[in-house]
């Protein structure tokens, strides 16, 4: 019996083992290959660790201009980012503490679900359309508007159960000392939803960081691109420049992965929208 | 429920921003759309026509989109299955507690944290012929090389194990909260009524597990129906038909070609298809189902 116990033991161990090398090899394959000489990943007997460690693909990556399409990037996920809390917290609250006419307010969840899970190839020629019209094409503020199919509806939705868990006696009693409903969604509700905010911010940041298909459709202009259109224009572009490219691979991903580690206790939330 | 403040249309002021974004970059664009699809447009003549359901009757004739609707809907199915069968085997093994378990969960979910165009790059270089790692260490073990992307058999199920790694992790941790969310009496219970552990797990684990297995299977269906960027980056489509999508047929005709009419029909014709499945999950979860 004891021995079997052992042997159950090692087999699990092992797979273990085998299911996180298999999730974390491609993400190691990647920063190492970023700091491989080029010989040694295009050979037919590559390398997993280097023999030798070289920076020259973080150099040249620097000088494409990696900086500006990271700077389009943050500018994107954050401008979108903060849009999509201001209006979302505003109608997160209305939906929560006031009685909506004609059950507006299930409608309006029920919108904001599905259009959660609508493709977003659907819209993209009316969207463009629209775009053009008032002359955002090609621009960042362009992205920043049409991202809000993405995260206004993603922050609604988080935000609904944060703002559900202030306790309303906080609210009435400011209502009491005869606080305006401005002061008190600033004095009272924001600072209770604080971490609610930062959660579904970070979510929402993530994912403006990492679209791709209307970044694709929307800006064309060399220096506006974001960093997920760069790696793809990369990839198409050079066969096997990969050095240079898991170097980019690998610093686009940093940021996210970084935020990432503030929001693990919400991740089933963040990314399936359900209640529990 | 009270109404703070002195005007009862607080709320409205409250609601509108919000309100005016989701009209005006949804409900818009969808009526747009269908309005769209009835139509043919001439751009060297900057005309339109008026065709009734002409541009359907002719997409649904094309064999471009019959077969991207066919791929996108083999896509759908086995990248889901394969995904949500991969989470509960994980979410079984990684439910019994043992030492760094804490520590190994947030790296297994590292996959799904990376932008799809990372992942794309990495499993592109992966996948390559001659040099790729995969060929490197079939070729070791004195296997041939495949041609995980050229080969029109295979194409479309190189992106399936490029979303199995990407999006396993969702699935798992779903079914993880899932698992952990079952008390501990019922197993015990089952095992003093001297259950084997096949029983155990068919009789008591997964029926606890519907609404979770649920809740993944929806969100993973409905998402890699979208199937655009890793086509986009791996395939662009080919070789011939065989990864051509229903995302990717959209893209084409409305952004390549210009056929406005023949891309708004198509994207109605998606629409319909996911539609279904989106409305399904937003019910399960406004009724707190899932």
């Amino acid at each position: 019996m004891k021995g079997r116990e052992i042997l159950w033991k090692a087999a699990f161990a092992g797979t273990v083992v085998f299911v996180i090398a298999a999730a974390l090899l491609p993400v190691f394959w990647m920063a190492t290959t970023s700091v491989k000489p080029p010989g040694e990943y295009v050979s037919k007997e590559p390398t997993l660790v280097p023999r030798r460690v070289t920076f020259e693909h973080y150099a040249n990556m620097w000088e494409h201009r990696f900086f500006r399409h990271l700077r389009n990037t943050a500018t994107v996920a954050i401008g979108s980012t903060l849009l999509s809390l201001a209006a979302g917290f505003l109608a997160a609250y209305a939906v929560v503490r006031f009685r909506l006419p004609a059950k507006l307010d299930i409608v309006f969840m029920f919108w904001v679900l599905v259009v959660k899970m609508l493709p977003p190839v659907v819209i993209a020629i009316p969207l463009y359309k629209t775009l053009r019209v008032f002359g955002l094409l090609d621009s960042l503020a362009g992205l920043i508007i049409v991202y809000q199919v993405y995260t206004l509806p993603y922050c609604i939705w988080m935000l609904l159960g944060f703002v559900k868990e202030v306790p309303r006696e906080f609210e009435e009693a400011a209502s009491l000392d005869g606080a305006s409903t401005w002061q008190m969604l600033r004095h009272v509700v924001l600072p209770l939803v604080g971490p609610g905010l930062v959660a579904a911010g970070i979510f929402s940041a993530i994912m403006a960081w990492n679209e791709f298909i209307y970044a694709l459709l929307f800006v064309h202009f060399p220096s506006r691109l974001t960093l997920p259109i760069h790696i793809a224009n990369y990839i198409t572009e050079h066969e096997t420049l990969w050095g240079e490219l898991m170097a980019i691979g690998l610093s686009a991903s940093l940021p996210v992965l970084l935020a990432s580690a503030f929001v693990q206790r919400y991740l089933v939330r963040g990314f399936s929208m359900s209640l529990k | 429920m009270y109404a703070p403040g002195r005007h009862r249309l607080v709320w409205v002021l409250l609601l509108l921003p919000a309100l005016l974004i989701v009209l005006g970059l949804t409900v818009y664009p969808l009526f747009q759309v269908g309005f769209l699809s009835l139509f043919r447009y001439d751009y060297t003549a900057g005309t339109k026509e008026f065709i009734g359901f002409f541009n359907y009757i002719e997409i649904l004739k094309n064999r471009f989109f019959l077969t991207s609707i066919r791929n996108t809907v083999v896509f759908a199915i086995t990248a889901t299955a394969a995904e949500v069968i991969g989470g509960l085997l994980l979410a079984l093994l990684f439910n019994r507690p043992f030492r760094g378990r804490r520590l190994i969960l947030p790296f297994l979910i590292l996959p799904m944290m990376l932008s799809t165009m990372v992942v794309s790059a990495i499993w592109r270089a992966w996948f390559h012929f001659d040099y790729g790692f995969l060929n490197t260490v079939l070729g070791s073990v004195g296997l041939g090389g495949v041609r995980w992307l050229f080969d029109p058999d295979l194409a479309l199920f190189s992106i399936v194990l490029v979303d199995f790694w990407q999006w396993t992790p969702l699935a798992f941790l779903i079914l993880l909260a899932g698992l952990q969310s079952i008390p501990n009496e019922l197993p015990e219970a089952a095992k003093v009524d001297g259950a084997s552990r096949w029983q155990l797990f068919q009789n008591v684990t997964l029926p606890l597990l519907r609404n979770p297995l649920l809740l993944a299977v929806l969100l993973r269906t409905v998402d890699s129906f979208k199937l655009f960027d890793k086509v986009y980056a791996l395939t662009g489509g080919g070789p011939g038909l065989a990864t051509e999508t229903i995302s990717m047929y959209v893209y084409r005709e409305g952004f390549k070609f210009f056929n406005v009419g023949a891309a708004s029909a198509g994207s109605i014709v998606m629409l319909s298809l996911s539609g279904v499945l989106a409305v399904v999950y937003a019910w399960k979860i406004l009724k707190g189902q899932v």
